[in-house]
């Protein structure tokens, strides 16, 4: 069963003086339900965009998408907000999480929202935070803890809904290498033991690593796919040699992780 | 591009940031010119408006009330300005802008937001000051009224002063901006929150201020307002100061442990950015409380005057005509015929009305066992005779008191009652009462006093009345001729509080020699205070608002010192699927409850006040306060509206939720 299917999206910027700007031309992705799946491409390749799209924070001038059965294009604002906050986990780079809430109030945001007794909150909470390893630090101010518990936390609000995709946006971007294995190792565990559906942007080639499956895209189309054959080690050098082939500007990351 | 385009600019950008302040300002100018106009108004100053003397004195007063409260405003508004702006001169000094020279950028600001003030808040006030006279003339019961009229003394003491004031501060301002850091500088806007903490003993103390302030107000009066009025006051500051910064974490922390409020839906980010909302605001709002409190309560306590000036003159003057004829069937105080014709042919009908025959007693002395009070004159047999006691028989006094609804009384047989009306509800017990009846002593022992009173007493022949059984009264008055008896007559208009004119009319009729006789002052005094209370209301109306624009644009800044933080954070809201909804009420409750809490706090306070002047005035009107803190609300929910429509505005046009 796929969970998202994504068919001849395209996205076109206009300015006021006619210029026009293909950012995202023709692109077909389909994510079935349980993997976990990576887009990667250059500076400026689209990936951001593409994210957005599926984010329903923006909307395809062509093309649709179909998320678990339902065209988000079709919704009204308000109810794709909604759709946004029952079917979509989102992870950011940034972490977004917020300063005046604690690390516990802010996981468990999404159910708070919904309305559901506190009594069921927390039974969700405390499984989801142990496997996560921020059972301690639940009561902790956003300031008081590291990026990488920070994005583990992120990680946790983005899953507690059970929702049908997780999106994350360069999730290891603003973390040293360690704290990157840590959240990557977590998201890992989430896709695998909750079944959780992940569709990770990003242009790290080790986080990418921990993909099934990599949708790589340059100027706005798709270029490549490449799947996971053996171990992780393996298919990092695959990734390399996919990206060298790839081209564009790769410059701002640090390559030397694995 | 030249520094002062720079400066221009700046201002331009921060407009949404200056835009409050910036009309509080013109507020202010606008409300001194007015003032000033009035002040210097040739009119005036020629004492061609007769009234005007004791309003221009009231004004001058006003004026120096607005500049030392702009100048706190203004100071604080400044100085929270360069606060917020601390990253972009961390940016200018950054691209290598000299300390000087970001002091003369902030002082070319200023003065550019001064001039435009100034020039905006004169044009305004020429603009209203011709109906700011009218309605002038109108309460002054002016008959012609003042002439419209620029005078440049005003125009140039408005500009100069005001000049002179926001140069002042800003340079005063600059001077202070401290050497920080330029990474300090970049850095000011993005420091953790941190945890909101309280401390217990803060907590205990902010809870034992209040209460103890408040207490001592429901219970402070007359006698104990010299010692109690300034702990009264301490402990009130103290203890709001101590509310915001305190006891408001600890409510929050209440509610953030009730789970069940807590967790539900919207309220958790309700509740959790409202603590430091709070926190991080609280003597802002401590202010806006306590300027609210000295609003409400000087603008209460003048309408509660007027309330009580009014039941004071019904009972001082329960009559609204009342004068004494000697003789039974005399008519030389006022023509009876000629007076009712009046009163009919100007539309005035009588609600009720007395004739109630009695005695008096001349030369007459009283004295009491258990008080020093002494009534009439001690060598009262040599005294002058002007002056009479009014003694009535007890059927004719509960006939009066049942017309009046005070209660009756029973009396002593061969006894006198003295009727004796004070505040505080005393009596003066028993004492003897000498004087002179029809040209013979007369005594007789007094029971007691009542507090009440039925008649007018501001008559000569009805100084004091006195009350005796009806026995003794038949017993006395047989032997008196009807000549020598008095009458009085008491008639009470509907609608006597506009009855002045007519009351003048019938006041010619009465001859000179009687004009003692008579008290028909009720109507015309009545007139007299309104006039004066609506003009002190007129004119603190004006000073109010100002107050009241200033405490709202303080919050109003605040709250836009906020909306960087406040749209990434609902950007990253809306991303994860929140609701524009959900968005509007998280901001709209927590502004209302920025808004409406230091409001709540100042009717409080100002609740106690009136509570405690009806202590003093032995009166129960405190709840009439509830008018103007009606009014009050109204505005505040007017700003309300403002603010949240704009905050919210700006917060969706940036984050495009």
């Amino acid at each position: 069963m796929s969970v998202l299917r994504a068919q001849g999206l395209g996205k076109i910027y206009s300015s006021k003086g006619n210029v026009v700007y293909k950012a995202l031309e023709d692109i077909d992705l389909q994510v079935e339900a349980g993997e976990f799946v990576g887009v990667m491409g250059p500076s400026g390749s689209g990936k951001t965009t593409l994210l957005n799209l599926l984010a329903t924070i923006d909307r395809p001038t062509s093309g649709t998408i179909e998320i678990n059965g339902v065209n988000p294009v079709k919704l009204i604002e308000n109810k794709l907000a909604l759709f946004r906050r029952r079917e979509l986990g989102f992870v950011f780079q940034d972490f977004n999480l917020l300063d005046t809430l604690s690390i516990q109030e802010n996981i468990i945001l999404p159910l708070v929202l919904e309305g559901m007794k506190p009594a069921s909150i927390l039974q969700r909470l405390s499984p989801i935070a142990e496997m996560l390893g921020i059972s301690a630090i639940l009561n902790k101010r956003t300031y008081e803890v590291s990026g990488g518990q920070k994005q583990r936390a992120a990680i946790a609000r983005a899953i507690i809904h059970q929702p049908s995709l997780v999106l994350a946006d360069e999730l290891t971007g603003n973390l040293d290498s360690k704290a990157a294995k840590d959240v990557m190792d977590a998201l890992k565990e989430m896709n695998e033991k909750l079944k959780a559906t992940v569709l990770m942007v990003t242009h790290d080639p080790f986080s990418a690593s921990y993909c099934e499956r990599i949708v790589f895209i340059k100027d706005g189309k798709l270029f490549s796919e490449i799947r996971k054959g053996g171990n992780r080690q393996a298919f990092f050098q695959q990734i390399l040699d996919a990206l060298s082939v790839l081209g564009g500007n790769f410059d701002d990351v640090p390559f030397a992780r694995a | 591009m030249t520094f002062r385009s720079l400066a221009l600019s700046n201002v331009k950008g921060n407009w949404r940031a200056y835009g409050a302040f910036f009309l509080s300002s013109v507020f202010s100018v606008m409300i001194f010119y007015i003032y000033a106009a009035f002040i210097y108004h040739p009119d005036v100053v020629s004492g061609h408006i007769l009234q005007a003397d004791k309003v221009r004195s009231g004004m001058t007063f006003c004026l120096y009330l607005i500049i030392i409260f702009s100048f706190m405003f203004i100071l604080y508004s400044n100085s929270a300005f360069l606060k917020t702006r601390k990253q972009e001169f961390g940016l200018f000094s950054l691209f290598g802008m000299t300390k000087k020279q970001l002091r003369k950028l902030v002082v070319y600001e200023n003065m550019v937001i001064a001039i435009l003030a100034i020039g905006m808040g004169i044009l305004l006030g020429v603009l209203f000051s011709k109906l700011f006279f009218m309605a002038l003339g109108a309460l002054l019961d002016m008959q012609e009224s003042i002439a419209f009229a620029v005078p440049l003394k005003a125009v140039w003491l408005t500009a100069g002063g005001f000049f002179a004031l926001f140069l002042a501060i800003s340079l005063w301002t600059v001077v202070r901006m401290g050497r920080s850091e330029i990474i300090d500088m970049l850095k000011a806007a993005r420091k953790p929150k941190g945890r909101l903490v309280y401390s217990r003993w803060l907590v205990t103390l902010a809870a034992a201020c209040l209460l103890s302030g408040y207490a001592m107000a429901y219970m402070m009066d007359s006698n104990s307002f010299v010692v109690l009025s300034l702990p009264i006051l301490v402990t009130v500051v103290v203890g709001t100061y101590f509310l915001f910064t305190q006891l408001s974490v600890l409510l929050i922390g209440w509610i953030q442990n009730r789970k069940g409020i807590y967790y539900g839906r919207t309220n958790m980010l309700i509740f959790a950015q409202l603590g430091y909302k709070i926190r991080d605001n609280a003597r802002i709002l401590f202010v806006v409380s306590i300027l609210s409190a000295v609003i409400l309560t000087a603008m209460g306590t003048v309408y509660i005057m007027q309330i009580q000036s009014r039941e004071q003159m019904l009972e001082s003057s329960p009559y609204s005509l009342a004068y004494v004829e000697k003789g039974l069937h005399s008519q030389e105080v006022i023509d009876q015929k000629q007076l009712r014709e009046i009163l009919k042919s100007d539309g005035y009908s009588i609600s009720r009305e007395t004739k109630t025959v009695g005695l008096a007693l001349e030369q007459y002395h009283l004295t009491f066992e258990n008080s020093s009070r002494e009534i009439g004159w001690e060598n009262w047999e040599e005294s002058s005779p002007d002056l009479s006691l009014f003694i009535i028989s007890a059927t004719d006094y509960n006939k009066l008191a049942k017309q009046q609804g005070e209660p009756s009384i029973q009396v002593e047989s061969g006894k006198l009652t003295l009727l004796y009306s004070n505040n505080f509800g005393t009596t003066l017990g028993p004492g003897r009462a000498v004087g002179v009846l029809n040209g013979k002593r007369f005594e007789m022992p007094v029971a007691d006093s009542a507090n009440v009173k039925v008649a007018n007493n501001w008559i000569d022949s009805n100084f004091y009345t006195m009350v005796m059984d009806d026995l003794s009264f038949v017993d006395l008055i047989s032997g008196i001729p009807e000549e020598e008896q008095r009458v009085f007559y008491g008639i009470e208009l509907k609608n006597w509080e506009k009855a002045a004119p007519t009351v003048a009319k019938l006041s010619e009729l009465v001859p000179e020699a009687m004009r003692g006789e008579k008290d028909f002052t009720r109507p015309e005094r009545f007139v007299d205070m309104k006039a004066e209370t609506s003009l002190i209301l007129f004119i603190g109306l004006f000073i109010s608002l100002l107050f009241f624009i200033a405490a709202g644009s303080m919050i109003y800044f605040k709250l836009f010192t906020e909306l960087q933080e406040d749209q990434s954070q609902y950007k990253g809201l809306a991303r994860i699927g929140m609701t524009r909804k959900e968005i509007r009420r998280i901001v709209v409750s927590q502004i209302a409850i920025v808004f409406y809490v230091p409001c709540a706090v100042g009717i409080v306070h100002a609740l106690f006040a009136m509570k405690s002047l009806d202590n003093m005035m032995g009166s129960s009107n405190w709840l009439y306060s509830f008018v103007v803190i009606g009014a009050y609300i109204v505005m505040q929910t007017l700003y309300f509206l403002l603010a949240s429509g704009s905050y919210m505005r700006s917060l969706t046009r940036v984050t495009a939720v």
